[in-house]
């Protein structure tokens, strides 16, 4: 175990130029590469952190510009539907007017096809009743009825009015007497004296028939009228349905 | 059977003797060199390094973070001094595997030139950082009766750090050769494998130690929290 003196002062010497060579070779190198990166790690980590934070920032401002939206579409869609509910409301009602209003209006045009088919049914009712017993008359009229209606009319003009028997007598023009059969001479004669014992004077009269009586007879003298005629019975039956018609139709109850 | 490489004598020129130490120690610094040198050539900022790059930062990122935890100061300046000197050992006695390679560190006078080098950065680190004066007067404390204690206590370190070094690589160095003539199968490769762990450590420990004297130096006299927080040198085999 020697020290070789000259071999330590070599090594020595050897050991500082390998720290220096290292030194600049291996440490220094490594060293500042390693530097460099990590400059290069660090500034790009600060790039990341700005655009992280950019990118929060502009999330978040997405976020609220999404909660607004949100927001204002919620808002929206309530206005909407209460608009909806709204409108649905105002077109219900008018509907309701309107079905009131079609309602009423189909209400009077029944009210008035049922008036008018009612009218035309008693039109047609009281033609045909006036038809049947203007037919059945006429049928039943022979001498004997007609003789029974000339007595009938002779009995009225024994119970004439004042006023008639007045105009009568005064006056100089002929007595029309109508008759819907014709008469026979012995009633002519009958109804001529009856007349002139109910009016005190002889009475001008002209005898002729007409259809316009169903089956009766018409004096008509200055205006005044005495007549005994079926149709007026008639007339009576027509206004007696026609008074019961009308009740019956205001007795309706109102739809 | 030769002890040292001392004695392998390769050229010899007057006083000066071309022995396997220094060819061997030269072979070692051209290796360092030249690999560092190719390695370093090509360096890049980039996050995807080569494996050489990388291997490169792992040891030096390795030896700043011991340097940083013992002396708990910045480890720039320390770093090429205990670097090179891990590096150096641990490639010494890395290459022990290369059949003829003497390893230089199996030399006392290279352990004593390393640990010379190591007892002379000691006080050179120490005025550097505190100046000559408080550097100097750690040396008289606690009491100047101390001083020639404080003298042999700096001496004998540096002995031991010689000779623990030369002893551990130059017994494995023996202890193969014995093995090989005695039985040259199998064992010899086991105590080549334990000689390699050996090395490794043995580098770890002189770089740390140097590292601690140095950190004694350059910390000494901060008062009582730095006396307290002095690194504590590990327990060497």
């Amino acid at each position: 175990m020697e020290i070789d003196w000259i071999t330590v002062s070599a090594q020595v010497v050897n050991f500082l130029i390998l720290v220096w060579l290292l030194k600049r070779f291996l440490y220094q190198p490594v060293i500042h590469a390693m530097d460099k990166r990590e400059n290069r790690i660090r500034s790009r980590m600060t790039t990341a952190e700005q655009r992280e934070r950019a990118a929060n920032q502009a999330r978040q401002d997405y976020e609220r510009k999404l909660a607004d939206l949100e927001q204002q579409q919620a808002s929206l869609l309530a206005e909407a539907e209460k608009e909806a509910r709204q409108s649905r409301r105002d077109m219900i009602e008018q509907a309701r007017i309107d079905t009131a209003e079609a309602r009423n209006q189909w209400m009077q045009e029944v009210k008035e096809e049922k008036a008018s088919f009612i009218k035309g049914v008693q039109q047609q009712s009281l033609f045909a009743v006036e038809s049947i017993a203007r037919r059945a008359l006429e049928d039943l009229a022979d001498e004997q009825l007609e003789e029974r209606i000339t007595h009938t009319f002779i009995d009225q003009l024994s119970t004439l009015d004042q006023g008639i028997i007045d105009t009568l007598s005064k006056t100089r023009k002929p007595a029309t007497l109508s008759s819907s059969f014709e008469l026979a001479p012995d009633l002519k004669n009958a109804i001529s004296r009856e007349l002139q014992t109910a009016i005190g004077a002889a009475v001008p009269m002209t005898f002729q028939r007409s259809e316009r009586l169903i089956c009766g007879i018409e004096l008509v003298c200055e205006g005044h009228v005495l007549s005994w005629n079926l149709s007026d019975y008639l007339t009576d039956l027509t206004s007696l349905m026609e008074k019961a018609f009308e009740t019956a139709r205001s007795r309706e109850p109102e739809a | 059977m030769t002890i040292t490489p001392d004695d392998v004598v390769y050229w010899q020129w007057g006083l000066f003797t071309l022995n396997g130490t220094i060819a061997f120690t030269w072979l070692v610094m051209a290796l360092l060199t030249l690999g560092s040198w190719l390695i370093t050539r090509n360096l890049g900022d980039d996050p995807n390094l080569t494996r050489w790059q990388n291997l490169l930062e792992v040891l030096v990122t390795g030896i700043r973070d011991q340097i940083a935890q013992v002396s708990r100061q910045q480890p720039g300046i320390y770093l090429p001094f205990v670097g090179t000197l891990f590096l150096f050992i641990a490639m010494s006695n890395l290459l022990t595997i290369v059949p003829g390679y003497e390893a230089p560190t199996g030399s006392l006078s290279t352990t004593t030139a390393l640990a010379i080098c190591v007892f002379v950065a000691v006080p050179v680190f120490g005025i550097a950082s505190k100046g000559a004066g408080i550097f100097l007067r750690h040396y008289v404390k606690p009491t100047p009766l101390m001083l020639p204690f404080n003298v042999i206590g700096e001496i004998s370190r540096t002995v031991a750090l010689a000779v623990r070094l030369y002893g551990n690589i130059m017994s494995g160095t023996v202890i193969v050769a014995i093995l090989l003539s005695l039985t040259p199968y199998f064992f010899p490769v086991v105590m080549q494998l334990l000689g390699l762990l050996t090395g490794m450590i043995q580098a770890y420990i002189f770089a740390i130690l140097a590292m601690v004297y140095i950190a004694s130096a350059t910390s000494v006299h901060e008062g009582s929290q730095d006396q307290d927080e002095k690194p504590q040198p590990p327990v060497s085999p």
